[in-house]
């Protein structure tokens, strides 16, 4: 017997089988499928690793390696449980029969596919969309609670403010009832697809099946919901190229069979705070391999792809990430378990910080694309370029026919990657911390000509800009940045786009203040202080692309240097 | 098998033609001009031709790319192969031409047929080889079947800007080996010239996402062996001419071609500098090649620097 993987979360006791509704989207159905599921992901496992004997042996010997290497490492109930089987394994592989193998193979594809598997419970889900909004609100803004309370049915105020949602949600509605979307948004803070999860939930649009890394499930209350609304678990730890080619297929059979899905291609937290500049797509790429697949079986399904960008102007984990990121490059730590989002003290006092922060978060839905990069037009059409509308089939055909081909498919991928950095780029929203942190790290800059970053991270508190000069240099920076957006660059967040330059930098110092561990900023007399470098340019980095356009010619030196931080990399 | 499409009447696309009739296909050459097409070419000048084609070869100069890519385009989809032969690289972004025409047909699986291969091979069928970069292995398959054979020896990468960054290159360096035979400097600073501008060409190749290593393959060293060989290449007729002062309008005339690394020295210059790079061969072709600085000048200072 295949040992177990993961602790099993937390399911509801199911006392009459859930009915769906024939307009509830396909994940209300997740439930009655996933067996199903899971049975063709060891399938189609079964097929690629058992058709010849070598790989079969070979991915035998890889999984149980890697698995005795992590569970040594590890030492926990897991670890005893387990170990044992992977060891024997180890011993036995050579000396099996074919039959032996094939078996072995199938019942840990099985426990993977189970493992990965999530649930979906719709009590769940109506508990979720009608309760957490209140519970959140109550942590974030307990004044309101009475009166929200008191308004029953009419959502969270508090909550609501705090998200602001942008983007054409009207057309996603339409799209979703045409084909599969894939939601693959940037990636900053392991709040991330909480937040995304709520915006999609208030937009009327259907819940998504989610890869979750396995630190998301070591939060009992995040685990439960998680686990119930349909997310699937990853655990990073598992290196065998087995448990990825699981994780890939599940993926794949869930985007085939129409579960509208949420990738961040990003991989990781980006560490810098600057948008994403390289997207590894493993799981979104997914996307391809289903819609060719539905193609050869003759499904034409299609599958929108949904760029997304995800704005805070304060990061629950600023402090760890940059840290993280000043770090020698190349030794950023991939998973990191210990940071601000494992720990309670530091989720409260993020949300009482954010009480009565006014869209302190902008999710921005871009204008969906096709697997091949093409626009999608009102209808839910392929629109390449010139116009043209264009079958998005006609993309997986080769010699007349639709087929099949994993390298092809892991090219389209790649160019997709592209599209999407383009897309970001342009559905960034800028917020006003960014932009009041940038006038300071650029000053800061341009008064320390000749020292490297290393260097300039050091001067803690030693940048004072005089209160007036600031607030003219937060004026003139803003206006460029206006002006950007009318020409169809980055956007503005509202209150970067209407408050006065006073407004902006006092909202920038209140949302900072308090809490992050360190002043980022303080008035100190006449002048403010630049008091964190490091945080400073965690914020600022989200717009080093547009540095030069956004200086006056006095500070076109200190720009370029900034621009070329991202050039660099 | 579809016949294939062949976009640009000049001398590469011709060679391509023959090349494919020399192998069985049947190739549509469509030019704006009627003109008349070697044996087994059908020649056309009506794009809705090229529409049954699955692979069509574009070989039009870089800097027409972007007036035929939407032409073209109208009557593509997404089956399509489109494979380019240009020597350029597009706009002060240095794009490359496989990436304007992803991004401006409707056509994804795009490439670049680059490397030691001239008209002259095609035409001939002297042996020679080339290397096609794409994304997309199909792409490779599909020139393999139409041109491939015995006296063409096609490679393969997925590394595509390299390739094409690396062909643009060489055409400017290639220029360079005119300046240099033609100037009479030893063969041994002619070497280091030559090294070291296709060391600089690899940096610019990785900075736009390209591969170093692919800078050392068919489409970089290999290409630029057969320039510096005596391939007869324009580009070193026109370097030699140049070296000889003789004006840029008049060169061109005499290497009796397009040439598209003219262009690109000042824009490699233009773009190492936003990208805080150091490129001391292209600017300093790019200073000759404005009038700015006399070749044997340019030479000394690349030397002594």
């Amino acid at each position: 017997m295949a040992p177990r993987f993961l602790t099993k979360p937390l399911r509801l006791p199911r006392l009459k089988p859930y009915v769906p509704e024939p307009d509830d989207p396909a994940i209300f159905w997740f439930n009655s499928e996933r067996d199903d599921i899971v049975r063709e992901v060891v399938r189609r496992l079964g097929e690629r690793y058992a058709a010849d004997r070598r790989t079969l042996e070979y991915a035998l010997n890889e999984v149980a390696f890697y698995e005795v290497q992590r569970l040594e490492g590890q030492r926990d109930d897991e670890a005893k449980e387990s170990i044992g089987y992977w060891k024997g394994l180890l011993r036995r592989v050579a000396k099996m029969s074919d039959d032996a193998k094939r078996d072995a193979l199938r019942g840990i594809s099985e426990r993977m596919a189970r493992d990965i598997a999530g649930n979906f419970d719709p009590r769940v889900y109506k508990f979720a969309s009608h309760v957490t909004p209140r519970l959140l609100t109550g942590v974030m803004k307990p004044g309101a609670l009475p009166r929200d309370l008191a308004s029953v049915g009419l959502g969270a105020p508090a909550l609501d403010e705090l998200l602001t949602i942008e983007g054409d949600t009207e057309l996603l509605k339409r799209l979703e009832k045409k084909g599969t979307l894939v939601y693959v948004p940037t990636h900053g803070s392991n709040l991330d697809s909480i937040a995304f999860g709520y915006a999609l939930m208030r937009s009327g649009l259907a819940p998504v099946v989610y890869g979750a890394g396995k630190n998301l499930f070591t939060n009992p209350i995040i685990s439960f919901f998680m686990h119930n609304l349909g997310a699937y678990r990853v655990d990073r730890r598992v290196r065998a190229r087995l448990y990825k080619d699981a994780l890939k297929t599940y993926s794949c059979v869930m985007i085939e069979r129409g579960y509208h899905s949420l990738f961040f291609p990003g991989g990781t937290r980006s560490r810098s705070g600057m948008v994403e500049r390289k997207l590894k797509l493993g799981l979104a790429g997914t996307a391809v391999e289903a819609f060719s697949r539905n193609q050869v079986f003759g499904i034409d399904r299609p599958v929108y792809i949904v760029p997304a960008t995800i704005n805070y102007a304060l990061v629950l984990e600023a402090e760890t990430l940059i840290e993280d990121h000043l770090k020698a490059t190349g030794e950023a730590r991939y998973i990191i378990e210990d940071d601000e989002f494992s720990r309670v003290d530091r989720w409260v006092s993020f949300f009482r910080k954010l009480t009565d922060t006014e869209g302190a978060c902008v999710i921005r839905f871009g204008r969906p694309v096709d697997c091949f990069g093409n626009d999608i037009d009102d209808d839910g059409r392929s629109i390449a370029p010139g116009q043209k509308a264009v079958d998005p089939g006609s993309y997986v055909r080769r010699k007349g026919a639709p087929t099949l081909d994993p390298r092809r498919d892991a090219a389209y991928t790649r160019e997709l990657g592209d599209t999407l950095l383009d897309r970001y780029e342009r559905e960034t929203v800028l917020m006003t911390t960014q932009l009041v942190a940038h006038v300071l790290f650029r000053r800061l800059v341009r008064e320390t000509p000749g020292v490297d970053l290393f260097g300039r991270m050091r001067f803690r508190g030693e940048i004072r800009v005089p209160h007036q000069e600031l607030l003219k240099d937060i004026g003139e920076t803003r206006d460029r940045a206006a002006a950007i957006e009318r020409d169809g660059g980055v956007k503005l967040s509202r209150f970067l786009r209407t408050k006065s330059p006073e407004g902006l930098l006092e909202r920038s110092m209140r949302i900072w203040d308090g809490y992050h561990t360190r002043v980022v900023a303080r008035h100190v007399g006449p002048n403010v202080v630049a008091e964190d470098p490091t945080l400073l340019l965690y914020y600022q980095n989200r717009l080093i692309d547009y540095a030069e356009a956004l200086a006056g010619d006095e500070d076109q030196g200190a720009a370029r240097e900034i621009r070329l931080l991202g050039v660099k990399l | 098998m579809s016949p294939v499409g062949i976009v640009g009447g000049g001398s590469f696309g011709v060679g391509l033609g023959v090349a494919i009739a020399r192998n069985g296909g049947e190739a549509r050459l469509w030019s704006r001009t009627e003109r008349r097409a070697p044996e087994g070419v059908v020649a056309t000048t009506d794009l809705s031709a090229l529409t049954e084609c699955e692979l069509i070869f574009v070989c039009v100069p870089s800097m027409h790319v972007p007036a035929v890519a939407p032409e073209v385009g109208a009557h593509l989809d997404g089956r399509h192969l489109l494979v380019h032969v240009s020597r350029g690289l597009i706009g002060d972004d240095l794009q490359t031409v496989s990436r304007h025409l992803s991004a401006n047909t409707p056509a994804r699986r795009v490439g670049c047929l680059a490397g030691p291969l001239n008209p002259q091979v095609l035409t001939e069928a002297i042996p020679g080889g080339g290397i096609v970069g794409s994304r997309f292995p199909e792409v490779a398959d599909a020139v393999r079947e139409a041109i491939g054979g015995p006296e063409v020896r096609l490679y393969e990468t997925d590394d595509v800007v390299g390739v094409e960054v690396a062909s643009a290159m060489v055409g400017l360096l290639a220029l360079g080996a005119g300046f240099c035979l033609e100037s009479k400097i030893s063969p041994a600073a002619m070497a280091v010239m030559m090294n070291r501008g296709l060391h600089e060409a690899s940096r610019v190749g990785e900075r736009l996402g390209g591969e170093a290593s692919t800078f050392h393959g068919m489409a970089g060293a290999g290409d630029l062996f057969a320039a510096v060989g005596g391939d007869e290449r324009a580009e070193v007729r026109l370097g030699r001419a140049i070296a000889r002062n003789v004006d840029l309008e008049q060169a061109g005339r005499e290497a009796g071609a397009y040439i598209e690394g003219v262009s690109i020295a000042r824009r490699v210059a233009a773009f190492a500098e936003r990208v805080d790079m150091q490129v001391p061969i292209a600017a300093a072709m790019a200073s000759v090649l404005d009038g700015h600085t006399e070749v044997e000048t340019a030479l000394k200072a690349l030397m002594l620097r």
